[in-house]
């Protein structure tokens, strides 16, 4: 254990990607691996019997949601909150920039948000790169620090709080779940292991004994079972959506309150990718997790969220309630992410002149346009778009969504 | 479709080309992979014909053969892959049995290949103008001025400013280095462009315009495409024709508008209901149990019969032959003895799954 590197900022930052956003194709295949995922396929055949219904112990409705239009009782205490976050970088110049005198320039990541997660909710935070959607769920578990705003978890404001010692209970709480189940996981480390990990290093003085039934506990709640089994093998024998499974335990296994999940299901197969989409809703409904959940595919955040956020260049542009958000978009950025948003029904007729295809690209953050910074690929924009910022204007039912015209009604 | 490319040419065809045989007929190619414990039988007997200026969609997971038989139509294989049988016949000209030598007569010039990834496969310290222009002056033999002026034609179609000709790749974004990639395949005017996962690494936007490029590059050049994803909207945007692959071997092929709107083979089915789709309801996303089988040593009967709801006995001891319906699909299913069966595949694969969350669709 004792060459195990102890990350001094995270226990979570274990052998994680640097880069924010790697762009990453399919699964990688090793056809090497054909036997061990024959293996566990079996295994995980005997544990998912098709013939059963999923394996929700409890009758479906039980813990259902109400009726209401987030599926979270109206009543439920608030968790999380951020009030007008800020994440400003500096851009470093080169030497000729100083040489010219040039002015520093810098990066608005993410210039001014709010928002408000209930205890048991699914959020998405929707966006296309470079929207800041990533760099928010970092500060929400405090990889990157805010230059604004604050951050208040369970009634507490931790917006200052920071060093490994004082920020441990927090991180017990709150826990962040890669895109990257292949870069994640140390190869040379069995699965117990990198699941017990955050154990050691949150060092709650757990004894050997204690330590390894969480870990047991925490694989089977992510669906990899025997357990025991699955524990003592190696990144290398599992397939892509069993090693999303263990980062998804490696979280589990600190009893967390809040679950940041950045772009989980990107990397792996359609197929895949629905059993643990119905993974997470499992967990959330037998341990009440609450998710902050990064995506840029609007379609996952359809079928898994109760409240959409669209952030386009580091501001929220829409939020309210999915069915609202996707059905019934209100700015014209959502409208035009709606309408692109991939469909497997071959196109109708006339069905591409309802399709609003942006031209250009998001301008970089350190160039964000005066007034609405989508006016210059907005196909609505008037003048006043040009010279005035919106705020968010509230539609109903909800739903909020910065554009002046939402605002005429 | 069949305006055809050949009427479009601007460089003669091989000489030894039928004129009157289709643009790409692929019959029966199976690959292997040589692995440490035995081969690996990753394309199986599959056939498939691509005409003048249609456009074919590949579909399937990870590892289930749609790459390997798109590289294998030029024999860009991995060392250890090897084309064991089968006919890849492009004019009539059956590539196979050509040498390395020959086969270069035909890479790139009749069969370009646009990569995932567009920073990984352009070259970091080239200006991009030279990459577009590099393969007319090695493949074409033109000029180099020739192969300038090209390149930049080349990027005008593509979208790109042709002063961006003189900019490296990293000064692109992730949209323009698709573009170049495009520009590139298209440099010697091919007759076919194969797309491997062309989109999958851009944003939804981004994407949208990529597609909307080939699109249109198709009706204006008569561009013959073979599009390799594992994102069935893509192919259902853009293509006329999908093939969807399962374990190496063809599950289903056909006219997209048929395949997609009543898919007859059981993956097929499940495949579509289980992508996401925002334009229909939420939580009712399919689930297929299990996983890939081991190539090495594939199921006896149908590969898809451990994870098919609707398998019945014969599913495991008889590999299905392909059945060709009058409506031009191709299945591979024992619920398909003939193309006069009909029968209900909701029912087949019926009651199986729950939605997604137990949840009623709210």
């Amino acid at each position: 254990m004792t060459e195990r590197p102890h990350d001094e900022t995270a226990p979570d930052t274990r052998h994680a990607p640097n880069g924010e956003h790697a762009d990453h194709g399919a699964v990688p295949h090793d056809p090497d691996d054909h036997e061990a995922a024959a293996r566990a396929a079996a295994l995980h055949a005997a544990a998912h019997d098709p013939a059963l219904p999923s394996p929700p112990p409890h009758p479906a409705h039980e813990h259902a949601p109400g009726t209401t239009v987030s599926a979270v009782a109206a009543d439920a205490p608030e968790i999380l909150r951020l009030t007008a976050l800020e994440v400003h970088f500096p851009v470093r110049g080169g030497i000729t920039d100083s040489l010219r005198r040039r002015p520093k320039g810098v990066v608005r990541a993410v210039d001014g948000i709010d928002l408000s997660i209930r205890k048991g909710e699914i959020l998405a935070l929707v966006g296309e790169s470079g929207s800041g959607k990533t760099t928010t769920g970092r500060v929400v578990v405090k990889l990157t620090k805010q230059t604004g705003g604050t951050v208040i978890f369970d009634g507490e404001d931790v917006s200052t709080l920071w060093g490994t010692g004082r920020l441990r209970p927090y991180r017990r709480r709150v826990q962040l779940i890669f895109q990257d189940p292949y870069e994640t996981l140390n190869p040379k480390h069995t699965i117990g292991d990198f699941v017990e990990e955050p154990l050691l290093v949150a060092g709650r003085g757990l004894s050997k004994a204690e330590r390894r039934k969480r870990v047991i506990d925490a694989l089977e709640a992510a669906g990899l079972r025997p357990a025991a089994d699955y524990a003592a093998r190696y990144p290398h024998e599992l397939s892509g959506g069993q090693r999303q499974r263990v980062v998804i335990a490696g979280a589990l296994v600190m009893d967390p309150e809040l679950v940041v999940a950045d772009e989980p299901v990107s990397m792996l197969d359609v197929s895949i990718r629905t059993e643990l989409l119905r993974l997470m809703l499992d967990l959330r409904r037998e341990r009440g997790l609450t998710y902050l959940f990064i995506t840029h595919d609007l379609a996952i955040a359809w079928v898994l969220a109760d409240r959409i956020a669209v952030m386009y260049l580091g501001k929220i542009m829409e939020i309210g309630p999915a069915e609202r958000v996707i059905r019934a978009p209100r700015n014209p950025y959502t409208q035009a992410l709606v309408s692109v948003s991939p469909s497997p029904d071959p196109p109708s007729e006339g069905e591409d002149a309802q399709r609003t295809i942006l031209v250009g690209e998001t301008p970089d953050a350190a160039h964000i346009p005066t007034g609405c910074r989508f006016h210059p690929r907005c196909p609505l924009a008037f003048d006043r778009c040009k010279v005035e910022e919106p705020p968010l204007f509230d539609v109903g039912e909800g739903q909020q969504a910065a554009c002046w015209l939402a605002k005429e009604g | 479709m069949s305006a055809g490319v050949r009427g479009r040419r601007q460089w003669p065809l091989p000489r030894l080309a039928d004129p009157t045989a289709p643009l790409l007929e692929v019959e029966d190619l199976s690959v292997r992979f040589r692995m440490r414990e035995g081969s690996v039988k990753a394309v199986d007997g599959v056939s498939f014909r691509l005409d003048d200026g249609e456009a074919l969609g590949i579909a399937g997971e990870s590892g289930c053969g749609k790459t390997t038989t798109a590289l294998s139509l030029v024999r860009l294989l991995p060392p250890n892959g090897r084309i064991r049988s089968g006919s890849v016949k492009l004019f009539g000209i059956d590539l196979v049995p050509k040498t390395e030598k020959q086969l270069g007569r035909y890479r790139w010039r009749e069969i370009a290949i646009v990569f995932q990834g567009a920073m990984n496969a352009l070259n970091p310290v080239q200006r991009i103008g030279d990459q577009i222009g590099e393969p007319i002056e090695v493949r074409l033999g033109q000029p180099r001025e020739a192969a300038r002026k090209r390149a930049g034609e080349l990027l005008d179609l593509v979208g790109i400013p042709k002063q961006r000709a003189s900019a490296y790749p990293h000064e692109l974004s992730g949209g323009m280095r698709q573009r170049a990639m495009i520009a590139m395949a298209l440099a010697c005017d091919p007759a076919i462009v194969i797309g491997d996962e062309p989109t999958t690494a851009l944003d939804v936007m981004v994407q949208a315009q990529i597609l909307q490029l080939l699109e249109r590059l198709r009706r204006e050049l008569g561009l013959s495409l073979m599009l390799i994803t594992h994102d069935l909207s893509v192919i259902a945007e853009t293509c006329d024709k999908v093939l969807v692959m399962y374990a190496g071997k063809v599950a289903e092929e056909g006219p997209v508008n048929r395949v997609f709107t009543a898919p007859r083979h059981p993956y097929t089915k499940k495949l579509l209901s289980a992508f996401p789709n925002i334009h229909a309801d939420r939580r009712t996303l399919d689930v297929i149990p299990g996983s890939l089988p081991d190539l090495r040593n594939p199921p006896p009967g149908c590969r898809f019969a451990p994870r098919c709801p609707a398998a019945m006995a014969v599913c495991r001891e008889v590999v299905p032959p392909e059945v060709r319906f009058a409506d031009g699909v191709r299945v591979a299913c024992h619920l398909y003895p003939t193309p006069d069966a009909t029968p209900n595949l909701d029912l087949a694969l019926a009651g199986q799954v729950p939605a997604l969350d137990g949840e009623v669709a709210r």
